[in-house]
């Protein structure tokens, strides 16, 4: 490890310190407090690589998933952009989803198919449709904007904010409003339950597991429940890390042709 | 003669039963785990550690497809009846990657064995913002689906319309490919060879000869003179490239031949590739809800004039395309093509009598629809694609339900189907090649 890159770090380290001794203050405005927790679980450090791995259960059918993630903010809680780079299963290896992730207009979204050395340009669509087969939605994985719900809050317990979140378009989703468990300290969200009108939960968001990674307590396992199914995908983050440092020229069609090794390898 | 029609179906038959059997035995033999399985490692990954070794992949399938019609030209009842074994594999060094793929398989339709190298390269970076490939790959470029009009790199109709894979719809090129990466995206590619598609021949399909007048099948095989002189008959294909804010802006040049043996040698009676330069642009955003690309681009045949019967005249290519998702997990594409012949009056007044009616209209339109729908969370898609042309009156109709059963396992069946008023306009030539098909692929 360079020594810049050191001292980048354990100041990182040390920020996220201050900021979590800050945060032993109670939170009272649920505005606030969705807003830091849409940073604190999309928007750790400046960008951020991460390996992950996806197990689809349905009855005795499993299915996985593997892909690496790079992510890089231009903002925080703003623009993003992600570079997906399958390598698993056999029939998806090697495809490359590449995302700038805008606010408040679509997505743009482009996919490479190498068996065809195809760059398809994707139509934003619905973000609430399965993600790779998975039970997560594109929105799971890259962050609901918290501009489309009003937030409220409806209990500060020991350990959590419980946030109730309704739609302000209800027609554009599935679901009739959705309660959050947010963790005080690290402000992540644990647990979401969504739903339906007539008060039933159908969906459930847990996190299993968090560990801290550069200074960022990061969500590294993570379980999307079908409730009426019983059907789930559990999500495994591994090889976290975050401000390494990825170039912007990374996020392009280049990555899609030729994935950038040298920022994919892991440390 | 009876003896030997009974042999050849159950050679069909038996080729398409070993690629299931295998397919089924190597599928039961991998139970899915409850557990992740201990690779703690994630070893998936080609770049999970520095320590690189050769990476294999590949997948086995069993491919039968049947006509609907009987083609009085062609003995085969199927256009397909085939049990292939895909191998692939890669390994990085240092600073270089090479990459295989080869396909093998029992052919029923030809009652052989045969074997592709699709892929064989070495990729490097020189310096930054040099990416060199090198070696037998697939190119692709441009942004209509399925309509192509700056992309001259090789295609295989033959196993496109008789119902193999889409992936195959590509054929390989055995090229140098650099690609400079700065403000503005330079792809240029060298193949020291033409690299023609791989076109319809007789042996498995059907096509319409307006030399004869009528629809024509092997024997004898169309064989156009070949252009393989290295070096000689060379093809350079070009692309620059910008994404401006999300707006994709694209040039294309070519300088090569025809991928098709559209040309007439009258004294040897024999086709062959005439050259082609072809100029283009194309452009693609979001818009309207989804999104909008149009393209262009003008070949400069190998007859200015247009009044060589036996080589064919200059053409302005359009397409507009739009792509959007109406609702949930159902994407809609349409596509309008416009291919304007030019110096078309030359080419009627040259051509006999006997071969005007065949000729292409001056303004030949094309509209395209693409309906995807994906079900049971992806595990179901069901798609379906229309060419149609309101000038030649025909169509060819792509209908498809393809079925993930695990990871390893995905069966689809699904038709080519092709129809029209006249026997020679372009889909409808193919009308008794028209199939139904059924695959089953197994991945490792």
């Amino acid at each position: 490890m360079s020594f810049s890159r050191l001292l980048t770090r354990s100041l990182a380290l040390s920020l996220a310190v201050i900021a979590q001794t800050a945060l032993a203050e109670t939170l009272t405005n649920a505005g606030e407090i969705v807003e830091r927790a849409n940073v604190a679980a999309y928007y750790a450090g400046d960008d951020g690589r991460s390996a992950a791995r996806m197990m689809i259960v349905d009855g005795d059918n499993r299915q996985r998933r593997q892909f690496t993630l790079l992510r890089k903010d231009v903002s925080d809680g703003g623009e993003q952009r992600y570079l997906v780079v399958f390598s698993r299963p056999a029939d998806i290896r090697g495809t490359v989803f590449r995302v700038e992730k805008k606010i408040g207009q679509g997505d743009d979204r482009w996919l490479y198919l190498p068996a065809l050395d195809l760059v398809k340009r994707i139509a934003a669509g619905d973000k609430r449709t399965s993600f790779v087969g998975s039970h997560f939605y594109y929105e799971d994985i890259s962050g609901r904007s918290i501009d489309l719900d009003t937030h409220e809050l409806m209990a500060t317990t020991d350990r959590h904010y419980q946030i109730e979140s309704t739609p302000k378009d209800p027609d554009n989703v599935e679901f009739s409003r959705y309660q959050t468990w947010i963790d005080r300290e690290t402000l992540l969200p644990m647990r979401t339950d969504y739903y339906r009108d007539s008060g039933e939960v159908f969906r459930r968001m847990e996190v299993t597991a968090v560990e801290t990674i550069d200074g960022y307590p990061t969500g590294t396992e993570v379980r999307m429940s079908d409730l009426d199914s019983g059907g789930y995908t559990v999500t495994q983050f591994r090889f976290s890390e975050y401000d390494v440092g990825l170039p912007d020229d990374i996020f392009s069609e280049r990555s899609l042709r030729n994935p950038p090794r040298d920022w994919l390898q892991r440390d | 003669m009876f003896e030997s029609i009974t042999q050849t179906r159950m050679t069909r038959w038996g080729a398409w039963l070993l690629g299931l059997l295998f397919t089924a035995s190597v599928a039961a033999q991998s139970s899915d785990s409850l557990d992740w399985g201990d690779d703690e490692s994630w070893g998936d990954d080609p770049w999970a550690s520095e320590d690189q070794t050769w990476q294999w992949y590949g997948f086995v399938e069993g491919a039968w497809a049947e006509r609907i019609n009987n083609d009085p030209l062609i003995d085969s009842d199927q256009t397909l009846a085939e049990s292939r074994l895909q191998l692939e594999t890669e390994r990085a060094f240092e600073d270089y990657t090479v990459s295989a793929k080869a396909d093998f398989w029992a052919d029923g339709v030809e009652d052989n064995a045969q074997a592709d190298l699709r892929a064989l390269h070495l990729d490097t970076t020189l310096g930054e913002s040099i990416d060199l490939r090198a070696g037998r790959q697939v190119l692709t470029w441009g942004t209509g689906d399925l309509v192509f009009l700056n992309d001259l790199f090789p295609k295989d109709y033959t196993a496109f319309f008789s119902g193999r894979h889409d992936e195959y719809l590509k054929a390989p090129s055995d090229a140098i490919k650099l690609s400079w990466y700065g403000d503005l995206t330079v792809d240029a590619v060298w193949m020291p060879r033409a690299n023609p598609n791989r076109f319809i021949t007789g042996e498995r399909l059907s096509s319409f000869s307006p030399r004869q007048g009528r629809r024509v099948a092997a024997p004898p095989k169309l064989d156009p003179l070949e252009r393989d002189a290295l070096i000689d008959d060379s093809e350079f294909a070009l692309r620059l490239y910008q994404n401006i804010n999300g707006t994709e802006w694209a040039g294309y040049a070519y300088k090569g031949y025809d991928k098709q043996p559209s040309a007439y040698d009258s004294q040897r009676d024999r086709t062959y590739f005439p050259a082609l330069e072809v100029l283009g642009a194309s452009v693609r955003r979001t818009g309207f809800g989804g999104i909008i690309n149009a393209e262009t681009a003008y070949h400069f045949g190998a007859d200015h004039a247009g009044d060589d019967p036996n080589l064919p005249n200059s053409q302005w290519r359009f397409l507009a395309g739009y792509e959007h998702e109406p609702a949930t997990n159902l994407t809609l594409g349409w596509q309008y093509y416009l291919q304007w012949t030019q110096e078309h009056e030359a080419l009627i007044e040259s051509l006999p009598d006997a071969q005007k009616p065949f000729a292409t209209d001056e303004y030949r339109h094309v509209v395209t629809n693409r309906l995807t729908w994906q079900v049971l969370r992806q595990d179901l898609t069901l798609s379906m694609f229309t060419f149609f042309s309101p000038s030649d009156a025909d169509y060819y109709l792509r209908p498809r339900a393809e079925y993930r059963f695990s990871d390893q396992l995905t069966g689809s069946v699904g038709g080519n189907v092709f129809g029209g008023e006249d026997d020679w306009t372009f889909y409808s030539q193919l009308e008794n090649n028209s199939n139904l098909y059924a695959r089953l692929r197994y991945q490792f």
